[in-house]
């Protein structure tokens, strides 16, 4: 072995160099870069084409009515209301609602749901029901459900919320829990009528929405935003049986079925195709009518939940623990190599 | 013996002094010992996307790997694990980068790709677009996770003899464990491989840089490997192993049947602990039967086989103690007592400042006391007490140091 350490002195000097100079190139290079990359960054600032409205700005056929279903933390089925063209995702980061995606897929991937006037902006699932690291698992996450205008079937959604374009008059529904494959489990137990806007024209006002909301930016130009809503929506065969077997991770006491859609609190006006019997109209199912549907509440459009982005003093800590960590690493290295 | 040991517990209290570890009498660890700790700290690794926790841990590797590694060969290698774990979070990035997980508007713009439009039954995938240093950053953080782990198992085969890992396991293993000592040995014997060849290249004043210098290297070097690999069986071979002993058909066939039972039961059973959906019995009750099975397996097939070992590795005090020192880290990060689990993920959206938990820091910390609880390493490799060479090896040493 030990013939191996013989070396040409000349060479030692050169592989000592080229040893030392690699990582310092390859740290300035990416220090380099950075500051280019941050040097670059382009604020633009078209004004915002998605906006949110007080519940009565939207009717049968505009506006985006967003509902969010926080029935396992003890709250209400929110509803909002924005303005089209949006995306899932904008009218779900607005007027007081934010999101947080995972890790893994980034914001795109629904992780949490938050709303500023609800719990205080505390976003949902909690950091302790779900790390939101990974994909959160197909029994415990936010589903994406639409329902288009003038229909009362939930469809799933088969695109991610920054893909999907909500048309005016329709309704977006976030639950949270399990769903299959098949899309027989883990439907919504409200109906898009519970949900939607009923009034042909806006009510309470032609009011703008208050000073101090905060609207999402626009996105920077050139973003993908998916196919354009005018397409029609795949319409995959929604089985209408009854939620028979939900895999629930944790009791829900509050999603329950209503014994029947007359149970809504806003009765439908308009029409519905009564070939579309929504899900919960079957009083078959075993869960049903063991209490009322959760309530829904309007969210009026709020300002954002503030928002601290900490202390940097941890970073400065970390920072000077690695050293001193490293540091007695290399000495003692060294030591032991001069003492032997 | 024993007055040795207390010796070494004595010192361990002040070993953190560099100069203390004179007062010790060198030793190899247990293999096993370095295996443990660094796999725990893996583990441990595994739990955490803090990239202030990542940092730390890949300091406490560089420090334990600083006081307490060999002169052998393949000790030298550690930065060979550091340049793929580089590569790793370099990988990443661009990745994240060129498939674009989408932008938000609350997001910090950082520049926009070409993007590529991709059909709309293809609508999942986006390639190209606006980039986010979010999204960069979580990606940079991601990578740095795996880096870690990475790193973790360079240390280990930068603090163990990979060959000596394989006298410990249980006789019914011997088949399985040639298998596993050449699988983890691959990493050392390619590194040592590329310093040998790189050496040669040098001393025959040829090209060390570029891409033709590469071409140069990688043949040799993937020969040099082979031809490692057939020496090292034929070794095996004449020393015995594969050998049926003296086991009747039978016996063979029921420890093999017993084994691959327990595999099923063991693959089971982490499905159905990972996976929430699955029926309760196919949990932890299949791990458990999987476990037993294994067990009743290797017991059957070990009383077979009977083999003894030359100066086998003793497990001392020192072994307890690098290996109880990973095993608490891991245990500390699973264990969410006395510190909020979100610190331990800090999200990037909205972006700030991660925080640095308390308890995981000890713990990570904890895991580098092994860096002066175990022995010091023997001076120098091999049976060569000659003054001339270990002089030789130890000015070559230094000039390699960075």
């Amino acid at each position: 072995m030990s013939r191996h350490d013989e070396r040409h002195p000349v060479i030692r000097r050169n592989e000592r160099r080229s040893v030392l100079r690699r990582p310092a190139r390859a740290v300035l290079g990416a220090v380099g870069a950075l500051a280019l990359a941050v040097g670059a960054q382009a604020v633009t600032t078209v004004p915002a084409a998605a906006a949110p409205r007080p519940i009565g700005q939207c009717t049968t056929r505009s506006g985006a009515v967003l509902a969010v279903d926080f029935s396992d933390w003890g709250g209400p089925i929110l509803r909002s209301c924005g303005t089209t063209p949006t995306t899932g995702y904008e009218l779900l980061n607005q007027g007081g609602w934010r999101t947080t995606g995972t890790g893994h897929d980034g914001p795109a991937f629904i992780c949490r749901i938050g709303y500023s006037g609800f719990k205080g902006g505390k976003q949902f699932p909690t950091a302790a029901q779900d790390d939101c690291v990974l994909t959160p698992p197909a029994t415990a996450y936010w589903s994406y459900w639409h329902a288009d205008p003038g229909a009362n079937t939930w469809k799933y959604s088969q695109l991610g919320a920054m893909l999907y374009k909500p048309k005016p008059g329709s309704v977006d529904l976030w639950i949270f829990g399990g769903t299959n494959v098949e899309g027989t489990q883990g439907r919504p137990t409200v109906t898009p009528d519970q949900l939607r806007a009923h009034n042909t024209r806006p009510t309470g006002g032609r009011a703008p929405a208050p000073h101090e909301t905060k609207t999402a930016k626009p996105l920077p130009p050139g973003t993908d935003t998916g196919p354009a809503p005018e397409r029609p929506a795949p319409e995959h065969p929604v089985p209408e049986r009854p939620v028979t077997e939900r895999p629930a991770p944790k009791p829900k006491p509050k999603r329950t079925t209503p014994p029947s859609p007359s149970a809504s609190k806003k009765p439908s006006p308009s029409p519905s195709p009564s070939t579309d019997a929504s899900p919960s109209a079957d009083a078959d199912a075993p869960k049903a009518a063991a209490k009322p549907s959760t309530e829904v509440v309007d969210a009026a459009p709020a300002a954002d939940a503030a928002h601290d982005s900490g202390s940097y003093v941890p970073a400065v800590v970390t920072g000077a623990l690695v050293l001193l960590v490293g540091g007695a690493g290399v000495h003692a290295a060294r030591r032991r190599r001069r003492t032997e | 013996m024993a007055l040795r040991t207390t010796a070494a517990a004595r010192s361990s209290v002040s070993g953190a002094l560099p100069g203390a570890d004179e007062r010790r009498l060198p030793r190899t660890l247990h293999p096993l010992a370095w295996w443990m700790w660094a796999l725990a700290l893996a583990t441990a690794v595994s739990r955490t996307n803090n990239p202030l926790l990542l940092l730390l841990v890949l300091a406490v590797l560089g420090y334990v790997i600083g006081m307490r590694r060999t002169e052998a060969p393949w000790a030298r290698g550690f930065k060979y694990y550091l340049y793929l774990a580089l590569t790793v979070v370099a990988i990443r990035v661009v990745f994240r980068a060129v498939f674009a997980s989408g932008i938000t508007p609350h997001d910090h713009f950082l520049f926009s790709l070409p993007h590529i439009p991709t059909p709309d039954w293809y609508a999942g995938i986006r390639l190209g677009g606006p980039v986010s240093l979010e999204a960069l950053l979580s990606a940079a953080v991601d990578g740095l996770r795996l880096a870690c782990m990475l790193c973790c198992v360079g240390a280990a085969n930068t603090l163990a003899n990979p060959k000596r890992a394989l006298r410990v396991l249980p006789g019914a293993l011997y088949e399985l464990g040639v298998a596993v000592t050449v699988s983890i040995s691959v990493a050392p014997q390619l590194v040592q491989s590329v310093q040998r060849v790189h050496r040669a290249r040098r001393l025959r004043a040829g090209r060390t840089k570029g891409l033709r210098a590469l071409r140069g290297i990688v043949v040799p070097v993937l020969e040099d490997a082979l031809e490692r690999s057939l020496r090292l069986a034929a070794a095996m071979d004449s020393r015995g192993y594969g050998r049926a002993g003296r086991a009747t058909k039978a016996s063979r066939r029921l420890t093999g049947g017993l084994l691959l039972a327990g595999m099923c039961g063991l693959c089971t059973g982490a499905y159905g602990l990972l996976d929430a959906g699955t029926p309760g019995f196919l949990g932890l009750p299949a791990l458990a039967a999987g476990a037993a099975l294994c067990v009743a397996g290797l017991r059957l097939g070990g009383r077979r086989v009977t083999r003894t070992a030359y100066r086998p590795d003793p497990w001392r005090f020192e072994e307890w103690t690098v290996a109880g020192c990973g095993v608490v880290s891991a245990v500390l990060l699973f264990a969410d007592v006395g510190y909020d689990a979100a610190a331990l993920n800090p999200t990037l959206h909205p972006l700030s400042w991660p925080t640095l938990p308390l308890v995981p820091t000890a713990a990570i910390l904890l895991a580098g006391a092994a860096g002066f609880l175990a022995p010091p390493p023997l001076p120098a490799t091999g049976a060569t007490p000659a003054p001339a060479p270990r002089e030789s090896a130890r000015r070559s040493r230094k000039a390699t140091a960075k």
